[in-house]
C-alpha cells in the first residue's frame, strides 16, 4: 500500500478513535478496585451476597419481579455454561440452545410420561446433554473454530427440527403441556417466588464448581489451548482430551438450566429454542466479557433488563441485541468487565489500520 | 556422558508439494550433548525440528526417541515421553502470568481430576501444593523470581525465551529443543543465555539447539550438524566443521571469518 | 423410475442455485480472508430486492437479477464496513461475532421492514414444461441453470481475463505481498465482497421463484447450505463449492423422496459433517477463513 494512502486512512478513523478512547478506559480503574476489594474479603463478601439472594423473595414481594429475577438466574447458568466453551478453551459454540433444548425435553419426557421426580432429571438432563455435546465435538476436534461453530450452529437447528416432527415423543408442534411442578419435601414449587430458590441453587453451585475446575490443572489446560493450542500440545496437554471436556461440561450445565426451565414454564415447545435462542445466550456472554466468571453474569442481568425495557416493543429486542453485539465489537471486544490484557480484547499494536493480516497467515491452524 | 543416543533421526524426509523441505537428513543425539544444528535461512531447520517434536510428519524416514520410534504420535504424546521445545516465534501463554504459565508445563506430571478439582480431595491440594513450589523453584533456578506474577506478553524479549524454557523445564523432560534460542537478543543478553545452556545442560539435560548465530554455536555445541537447502552437508564437533571444505563453500561462502558471527 | 428422474432434475435445479450461493461464499471468504455468518441474510435481502423490483415496477426477470444484485452489492459494502475493514489484524473471533451482530440485526430488521409472515413471490416467467430428451423440464429450472451458468461464466471471465479479477486473486493469495506490489488491498477487498454477495443475492431471488414464496428467516438455512457447500472448497475454492452445492441440492431432493421433506435441512448439515469427517480441508490447495 503507498504511503499517501495510508495518510488517507488514518484520519478517517482516528476520529472516532479519540472520541472512544475515554469511553474505551472507561471502568478500568473501577473493575480492578472491586476486583482487589473482593479478593481480600472473599467469604465475607460472598456469604453476604447469597444472603442477600437468600431474602430477596421477601423483600421483592412481586412475582413479577421473582419472574425477571428467576430468568436473570437461569440465563446466567446458560450464558455461563456457554462461556465455559467460547471463554476458557476458545472454542466457538453459537448453537447452545440446542444442549438447553436438550435438557429441557428430557425432562419434560421423562417427567410426563414415567413420572420422574425433578431431582434426579436435573442430573440425568444434564448427562444427555453432555453426551450430545461429546458427538457434536467428534467430527470438528481437528478443525479450526469456524467449523465447529458451524456445527453446533447446524446441530441446533437439526434438534429444533427432530423436536418439531418427531410427534410420538416430543408432541411436534404442539410441544409438552402440562410438566409436572417440583416438589421438596411434599411442598409443590410452582410460582415464580419460590421457583427462585431452585435457579438460585443451581446458579451457586454452577459458579462454585466452574470456579473450583477452572483453578485446578483441568481449567489451567482448557485456558492453555485458548491462549496457544501448539504450545499447549508442546506440553503435553491431550488438547483434543480436553476440548471435548470442555464441549461436555458446558453442555451439561445448558443441560441442568433446560430442565430446571421445563417444569417451570409447565410447557415447552420447539420454537422456544430457536437459533435467536442461542444468539441471544452468545450475545451475553459477549456483551458480559468472555473468559470471566462474573462476565456471563453481567450480561445475563443487563440482556434481561433490556428486555422488560423493550416489553411494548418486543419485535424490537433482537435488533437492541444486535447492534449491541456489534457495538461491543468495536468498542470493547472483550466485554464490559473482560480484562484488557485477554486475547478478546483487541491489543493497540492490532488496531493499526494499514498493516493486513496475510491470506496464509489467516490459513493457520 | 558417554554413548547412549537419546534421540535419533534415520533418513528423514519431508517434501511439501515439489518442495524438498528435508532430504535424508540423519542426526544422533547421545545423552548429555549440547548438539547444534545450523544453517542459512530456509535451510529447513525448523521444519526438522517440528518433525523431532512430532508437529509434521516426515514423508518418510524415522524417529526414534530413546530407541522406540516415535513417528505418527501426536505433539502431546512425544511430550509426554519428556521431550520439551520452545518456538522460534515464542509460544509463551501472553495473557497469562509467568508462574501461570510454568504450571501449565506440570500438565503431565500431576494427576487432578475435574472431580478431584471439585470436591478439593487430597489428591488436588497436594498436586497444587508440589506445582506451586516446584515452580517457584524453577523460577529461582532460571532467575526469573521477581516476574512471578507479570503477564508473559508484557516481558522483554529475552526474558520471554527464558520463561519459555523455564515451562519447557517443568515438564522435567530428558531432552529439550531449543528453536533459535537467540534470535532477536542483544550480545549480553546471548551471552547470558549461553551461560545459561550450559547450566542446565550440567544438570542433566539433553539439549538441541537450532541456531544460525555461528559463534554462539560454535563456543556451546559439542556436536553439530550443518544444513543446507534440507540436506546434510556436516556433521561432527565444531572444530571438525569448521574445516569442512563443502561447509565453508557451501554455506559461510570464502574469505569469511568464521569466528565473527553470521 | 421417472419420479426418480423427476427427482435429479429438481435436485440439480435446486443444486445450481445453492452452487451459485456458494461460490459467492466462497469469493468472500476467498477475499476477505474472514469467515461470515452474514451470507444467508444477504441471500434473504437479494431476494426481497428482486421482490419489490417485481411487485413495483414489473415482472421482468433481468430487472429482478439486476435489483437483485446491486442491492446485495450495496449489503456487501455495508457489512464489509461494519464487519471486517476495522478487523483484519483483529483476533479472528471478533469480526465473526461481528457477522453473527450483523446476522442478526439484518434477519430482525427485515421482519420488521417487510412484515414476518412468508408471502408470494412472483413469478416472471409463465411456468412451462419442456421435453428435452425424454426428461419433463420446467421453465423455471432452465431459467434457474441459465442464470446460473450465465453468472458463473461471467465471474469466470472477470476472475480471469480483467485487471480486476488479477487484484481480486492476488488479494486472496497474500494480503501482505498485494499490498506491497501497490494494490489497494481494502478496496479490493471490498469489492470482493460485494461480487461474492451479488452472487448470493441473486441466487436469493433465484430460491425465492423456485418455492415461490419469500420469507425474513429464510436466510438462516440457505446461509447454513452456502456454508456447507463451499466447505467441500475448503471455503475458498469457487468450483468445488459449486459442486458442493449441486451435491446438496441431489441429496437433499432425493433424501426427501425417503424421509418426509420437514427433514429437509438436515440433508445439508449431514453432508456438511461427512465433509469434515473424511476430508476436513475440502478441495483446496490453499486453506481458507
Amino acid at each position: 500500500m503507498r504511503t499517501d494512502e495510508m495518510r488517507n486512512d488514518i484520519p478517517k478513523t482516528s476520529f472516532w478513535r479519540r472520541q472512544m478512547s475515554g469511553v474505551r478506559d472507561f471502568g478500568k480503574g473501577i473493575f480492578d478496585k472491586i476486583k482487589a476489594i473482593y479478593e481480600k474479603r472473599k467469604l465475607q463478601i460472598n456469604l453476604i451476597i447469597i444472603l442477600l439472594l437468600l431474602v430477596f423473595p421477601y423483600l421483592a414481594r412481586s412475582n413479577y419481579i421473582m419472574g425477571i429475577a428467576c430468568r436473570m438466574l437461569m440465563y446466567s447458568v446458560l450464558a455461563g455454561s456457554l462461556n465455559v466453551i467460547n471463554g476458557y478453551s476458545g472454542q466457538f459454540n453459537i448453537g447452545h440452545a440446542g444442549f438447553f433444548l436438550i435438557g429441557a425435553y428430557t425432562e419434560a419426557i421423562f417427567a410426563t410420561q414415567f413420572g420422574i421426580s425433578f431431582w434426579p432429571l436435573l442430573a440425568v438432563s444434564g448427562a444427555f446433554a453432555a453426551i450430545v455435546g461429546f458427538l457434536i465435538s467428534l467430527p470438528t476436534l481437528r478443525l479450526r473454530g469456524i467449523y465447529l461453530a458451524i456445527v453446533t450452529l447446524g446441530f441446533s437447528e437439526i434438534l429444533r427440527v427432530i423436536a418439531l416432527n418427531w410427534s410420538s415423543v416430543t408432541g411436534g408442534a404442539m410441544g409438552i403441556k402440562s410438566i409436572p411442578s417440583p416438589t421438596f419435601f411434599g411442598m409443590t414449587i410452582s410460582n415464580s417466588s419460590n421457583y427462585y430458590y431452585i435457579f438460585l441453587f443451581i446458579a451457586i453451585l454452577f459458579l462454585a464448581v466452574t470456579g473450583r475446575v477452572l483453578k485446578s490443572r483441568v481449567g489451567r489446560a482448557w485456558i492453555s489451548i485458548r491462549e496457544d493450542e501448539a504450545a499447549a500440545r508442546s506440553l503435553g496437554v491431550e488438547t483434543r482430551f480436553y476440548k471435548s471436556i470442555n464441549f461436555m461440561y458446558g453442555a451439561f450445565w445448558a443441560g441442568v438450566a433446560g430442565a430446571a426451565f421445563a417444569p417451570y414454564y409447565r410447557f415447552i415447545a420447539s420454537d422456544m429454542f430457536t437459533l435467536d435462542e442461542g444468539f441471544n445466550i452468545l450475545s451475553m456472554v459477549i456483551i458480559g466479557g468472555q473468559g470471566t466468571l462474573v462476565g456471563p453474569l453481567v450480561g445475563s442481568i443487563i440482556v434481561n433488563l433490556i428486555t422488560e425495557v423493550f416489553r411494548f416493543a418486543a419485535r424490537y429486542r433482537m435488533v437492541v441485541y444486535a447492534t449491541l453485539i456489534i457495538v461491543m465489537m468495536w468498542w470493547r471486544p472483550q466485554g464490559l468487565v473482560g480484562a484488557y490484557d485477554s486475547v478478546f480484547a483487541i491489543k493497540k499494536s492490532q488496531r493499526k489500520p494499514v498493516r493486513m493480516a496475510s491470506a496464509k497467515e489467516a490459513g493457520e491452524e | 556422558m558417554m554413548g547412549e543416543v537419546i534421540l535419533e533421526a534415520k533418513e528423514i524426509c519431508k517434501y511439501f508439494g515439489g518442495l524438498k523441505a528435508v532430504e535424508k537428513v540423519d542426526m544422533q543425539v547421545e545423552k548429555g550433548d549440547i548438539f547444534g544444528i545450523i544453517g542459512p535461512n530456509g535451510a529447513g531447520k525448523t521444519t526438522f525440528f517440528n518433525i523431532c517434536s512430532g508437529i509434521y510428519q516426515p514423508t518418510s524416514g524415522d524417529i526414534l526417541f530413546n530407541g522406540e520410534s516415535i513417528i505418527n504420535q501426536r505433539p502431546e504424546h512425544i511430550a509426554k515421553k519428556g521431550m520439551a521445545r520452545t518456538f522460534q516465534n515464542i509460544k509463551l501463554f501472553k495473557n497469562m502470568s509467568v508462574l501461570e504459565n510454568i504450571k501449565i508445563g506440570f500438565h503431565n506430571r500431576t494427576k487432578t481430576t475435574m472431580f478431584d478439582a471439585i470436591i478439593r480431595n487430597k489428591k488436588y491440594r497436594v498436586d497444587e501444593e508440589v506445582i506451586v513450589r516446584e515452580g517457584i523453584a524453577i523460577l529461582e533456578k532460571v532467575g526469573l523470581s521477581e516476574y512471578r506474577d507479570t503477564l508473559a506478553g508484557n516481558m522483554a524479549y529475552g526474558l520471554q525465551r527464558r520463561v519459555e524454557i523455564a515451562r519447557a523445564l517443568a515438564l522435567d523432560p530428558q531432552i529439550i529443543l531449543l528453536d533459535e534460542p537467540a534470535a532477536g537478543m542483544n550480545p549480553m543478553e546471548t551471552h547470558a543465555l549461553m551461560t545459561f545452556i550450559q547450566n542446565i545442560n550440567k544438570e542433566g539435560y539433553t539439549i538441541v539447539v537450532i541456531e544460525h548465530d555461528m559463534k554462539f554455536i560454535m563456543s556451546m555445541a559439542n556436536k553439530v550438524l550443518v544444513l543446507n537447502f534440507g540436506q546434510k552437508i556436516a556433521e561432527g564437533t565444531p572444530e571438525q566443521v569448521k574445516q569442512d571444505e563443502e561447509v565453508i563453500v557451501a554455506y559461510f561462502g570464502k574469505g569469511l571469518d568464521l569466528g565473527g558471527g553470521h | 423410475m421417472e419420479y426418480f428422474i423427476a427427482q435429479i432434475v429438481n435436485g440439480l435445479a435446486q443444486g445450481s442455485i445453492y452452487a451459485l450461493m456458494a461460490i459467492g461464499y466462497s469469493v468472500v471468504v476467498g477475499v476477505v480472508g474472514l469467515v461470515t455468518f452474514t451470507h444467508g441474510e444477504v441471500i434473504m435481502l437479494g431476494a426481497y430486492a428482486s421482490y419489490y423490483a417485481f411487485t413495483f415496477v414489473g415482472e421482468n426477470i433481468f430487472l429482478g437479477i439486476i435489483a437483485a444484485f446491486f442491492a446485495s452489492w450495496f449489503i456487501g459494502i455495508f457489512v464489509y464496513k461494519i464487519c471486517y475493514e476495522r478487523f483484519f489484524d483483529s483476533p479472528r473471533h471478533i469480526s465473526l461475532i461481528c457477522t453473527i451482530g450483523m446476522s442478526m440485526l439484518l434477519k430482525n430488521l427485515a421482519q420488521i421492514v417487510f412484515g414476518p409472515n412468508m408471502k408470494a413471490m412472483p413469478q416472471p416467467i409463465a411456468l412451462n414444461f419442456v421435453n428435452v430428451l425424454g426428461v419433463r423440464i420446467n421453465t423455471i429450472q432452465i431459467l434457474i441453470i441459465f442464470v446460473v451458468l450465465s453468472l458463473s461464466l461471467g465471474l469466470y471471465i472477470v476472475n480471469n481475463k480483467t485487471q480486476w479479477g488479477i487484484r481480486l486473486r492476488a488479494v486472496s493469495q497474500d494480503k501482505q505481498a498485494s499490498a506491497l506490489m501497490g494494490i489497494n488491498v481494502r478496496r479490493t477487498a471490498m469489492i470482493g465482497n460485494s461480487i461474492g454477495c451479488s452472487l448470493g443475492g441473486v441466487a436469493g431471488m433465484l430460491i425465492a421463484i423456485y418455492y415461490q414464496s419469500i420469507l425474513p428467516t429464510m436466510g438462516g438455512s440457505l446461509g447454513l447450505k452456502a456454508f456447507s457447500s463451499a466447505v467441500l472448497g475448503g471455503l475458498t475454492e469457487a468450483s468445488a463449492s459449486a459442486l458442493g452445492g449441486l451435491l446438496i441440492g441431489l441429496i437433499e431432493n432425493l433424501g426427501t423422496s425417503v424421509l418426509s421433506n420437514s427433514y429437509r435441512d438436515v440433508f445439508a448439515f449431514i453432508f456438511l459433517v461427512l465433509v469434515l469427517i473424511i476430508k476436513p480441508e475440502g478441495f483446496s490447495k490453499k486453506v481458507g477463513g
